[in-house]
């Protein structure tokens, strides 16, 4: 799993990055474009609810939803190179909560902030554990959450309702807005999920993304470097839980109904998918990835529900044999064929092209090499 | 007193389902290095390929037998043309590929046999056999007894042979092995097509009591991974010895345990799991590995 150009080269050091800078980068850096662009994508994203129509809203809305959740799985596996397989439990986790308290009347904000703590703490706790088996035990721990995690919500059914679950309606445009609903409730998707995305992409690209990348690159090199692998995987793993149970307060914003189904084993996975599909360690791959999780389940219905599943893992496995890094890498990968072919040097082209080295970890140059390879 | 035999001994026939699925992420992990999520739903494959065979009017021994056959195929296969790209690489890669392989394998016997349960025949009559005055079901005894018998002819293959012994020197340096002339790739494909037949016996004898839905092992694979890190990755006799503990303290603790019930069991493995990892990390009979930088 590649990291993306973007998080890689923010995490080289600085003289290094100015000295390689491409074309594209170099575009991308001046200055009417570092600032129109994001300008233009909140104006976009401003009035983008008022012309759509309904259905168009809440699609949006739902890839929002789950685009955080992807972003918080991100943190931990692909920023840090944890596989965790219990993202949706954090997520069915924080739709529970909400659905509690505002059933049992208390302030939204109180709800919020709970729905923030006590995945958290959940998370926390389940990574103290199971971080401390190195490799892969934390992918074979956290595939117990899911399916843990639907007979205690069936179990516990005074506060989650059972199998028939928690439906509450809290979200409703107010009163002089002149809003509808469903647009109200996408604004509302908009700007926490908004603030979630920015504020996880200055953590990856800051101090602490940094000491993810090479906990995931080498824990021994971080260990070395006095950097605990232990404690970075806890955070890194308490930090996606609390994400994820943002998600399901959003969840809850759109969906406004939740059961036990919300966390089952096959949801689990499928946000996985959605995650490398997406791209792994990108901020712009949890979107795609959101994108991916809603979209293709509703496509495939339309045609036939019994082939969701298989197409998923189609294409997740064609997307890690021909694209590891995922659809967010598919305009570089264009790009380098396309400079390639007139060229005719294969291989050798590409370490000299500044814009693909991208020497944050060994991980990445792993893939990087290993993609080439094959390209 | 019967009844604590009785659910002694359904316990050890379940456990020892988790034990062959997990022998078989054991045997995979040390030839390969990497997990495999998706034994389970390769097993339960299998297990539909001798559904559909019976459903051809062939006997149920032989279909069982033929399916065998067919997932020793499917494994050599799938460690060829899929997973091969993957062992050398990124380990999370390699286990984000199984669990495409997975979600593959699930979405086919899906899509081609419905996700609606299927009955499949039980192997072993549903009597019960009295002993020393305690009747104990003969499924889960013939279940025990076949698993065990599994592993014990794979013991034999593994110390007492010469494929074995090629086996072994594959899974402790692959690149020695292939360096006195063993080839490494035609072993890792025996290697994968054993667990997967260790697997497909698994799914087979479990199959009547869950019936057959292609989601049937997601439950079995939870479990067996909880044996392999209660065992330890580094011994096949630790991990069958926790997928036993596993499986009689499950059914224990569901019947005298009242929050927990027939529900929650599924609980059971983790909370041990959890006790353990505070007391000893490196599971019950695991070694400390150290790793040179």
């Amino acid at each position: 799993m590649a990291s993306s150009p973007k998080t890689s080269a923010s995490t080289t050091s600085a003289p290094a990055s100015s000295a390689t800078t491409s074309s594209a980068s170099s575009f991308r850096q001046r200055p009417w474009v570092r600032w129109g662009a994001p300008l233009l994508l909140v104006v976009g994203l401003a009035v983008l609810p008022l012309v759509m129509t309904e259905g168009a809203n809440d699609t949006l809305a739902r890839i929002g939803v789950f685009a955080v959740a992807v972003l918080g799985l991100n943190v931990v596996m692909g920023y840090t190179g944890q596989v965790s397989l219990g993202q949706i439990f954090f997520l069915g986790l924080g739709a529970y909560v909400t659905a509690y308290g505002v059933q049992s009347g208390w302030n939204i904000v109180l709800v919020f902030v709970l729905t923030c703590l006590i995945p958290a703490v959940a998370g926390l706790l389940v990574a103290l554990a199971a971080a401390r088996l190195g490799g892969l035990a934390i992918a074979m721990v956290t595939i117990a959450l899911p399916i843990v995690g639907v007979p205690l919500a069936k179990r516990l059914s005074d506060f989650t309702g059972g199998s028939q679950g928690l439906s509450a309606r809290f979200v409703e445009a107010p009163e002089g807005s002149g809003l509808y609903d469903d647009q109200w409730q996408l604004y509302l998707v908009l700007v926490i999920g908004g603030i979630v995305f920015l504020m996880t992409s200055l953590l990856v690209r800051g101090k602490y993304g940094r000491a993810f990348a090479i906990v995931k690159g080498n824990e021994n090199v971080a260990s070395s470097m006095g950097i605990s692998p232990y404690r970075y995987k806890v955070l890194a793993f308490t930090i996606a839980s609390l994400i994820g149970g943002v998600s399901g307060f959003l969840y809850m914003v759109v969906v406004q109904y939740t059961s036990p189904e919300t966390m089952s084993f096959g949801h689990s996975i499928e946000l996985l998918v959605a995650m490398v599909i997406g791209g792994a360690g990108s901020i712009v791959g949890s979107l795609l990835g959101g994108a991916f999780y809603v979209i293709v389940p509703d496509v495939t219905n339309a045609i036939d529900p019994s082939l969701t599943a298989l197409l998923q893992g189609a294409l997740l496995l064609a997307v890690l044999f021909v694209l590891p890094g995922g659809l967010v890498s598919l305009p570089r990968a264009l790009t380098r064929r396309l400079r390639r072919s007139p060229a005719g040097r294969g291989s050798a082209a590409p370490p000299t092209t500044p814009s693909s080295t991208p020497g944050s970890g060994t991980a990445a140059e792993q893939s990087e090499t290993e993609r080439q390879g094959h390209a | 007193m019967g009844k604590f035999v009785q659910l002694v001994v359904d316990g050890l026939s379940t456990g020892s389902v988790y034990a062959a699925l997990a022998l078989a992420i054991v045997l995979v992990h040390q030839a390969t290095g990497l997990i495999n999520f998706a034994q389970g739903g390769m097993a339960v494959l299998s297990a539909y390929v001798a559904w559909w065979l019976t459903n051809q009017g062939l006997p149920l021994i032989v279909a069982i037998l033929l399916a065998i056959v067919f997932s020793v195929v499917f494994g050599a296969l799938v460690e060829r043309w899929l997973m091969r790209r993957f062992e050398r690489g990124d380990p999370d890669t390699a286990v984000v590929v199984t669990i495409g392989l997975l979600t593959l394998i699930t979405g086919f016997a899906g899509w081609l046999w419905t996700y609606n349960n299927q009955q499949f025949p039980s192997l072993f009559p549903l009597d019960t056999v009295s002993f020393l005055g305690v009747s104990v079901s003969v499924r889960s005894l013939g279940t025990t007894a076949v698993i065990v018998v599994a592993m014990l002819l794979l013991q034999g293959l593994f110390v007492g042979t010469k494929l074995g012994l090629a086996l072994r020197a594959v899974a402790i340096n692959p690149q020695s092995a292939a360096f006195s002339g063993l080839p490494v790739g035609r072993l890792l494909m025996v290697g994968w097509g054993l667990a997967a037949a260790l697997g497909a016996v698994a799914a087979a004898l479990v199959a009547p009591q869950l019936t057959l839905t292609p989601g049937m092992l997601d439950n079995a694979l939870v479990y067996a991974l909880a044996a392999v890190i209660l065992g330890g990755l580094t011994s096949p006799i630790g991990v069958v010895v926790a997928a036993w503990i596993i499986g009689i303290l499950e059914n224990l603790a569901a019947v005298y345990v009242p929050f927990i019930g027939f529900d929650l069991k599924v609980a059971v493995p983790f909370i041990l799991i959890f006790v353990v990892l505070i007391v000893r990390p490196q599971g019950l009979f695991g070694r400390k590995t150290v790793v040179r930088v």
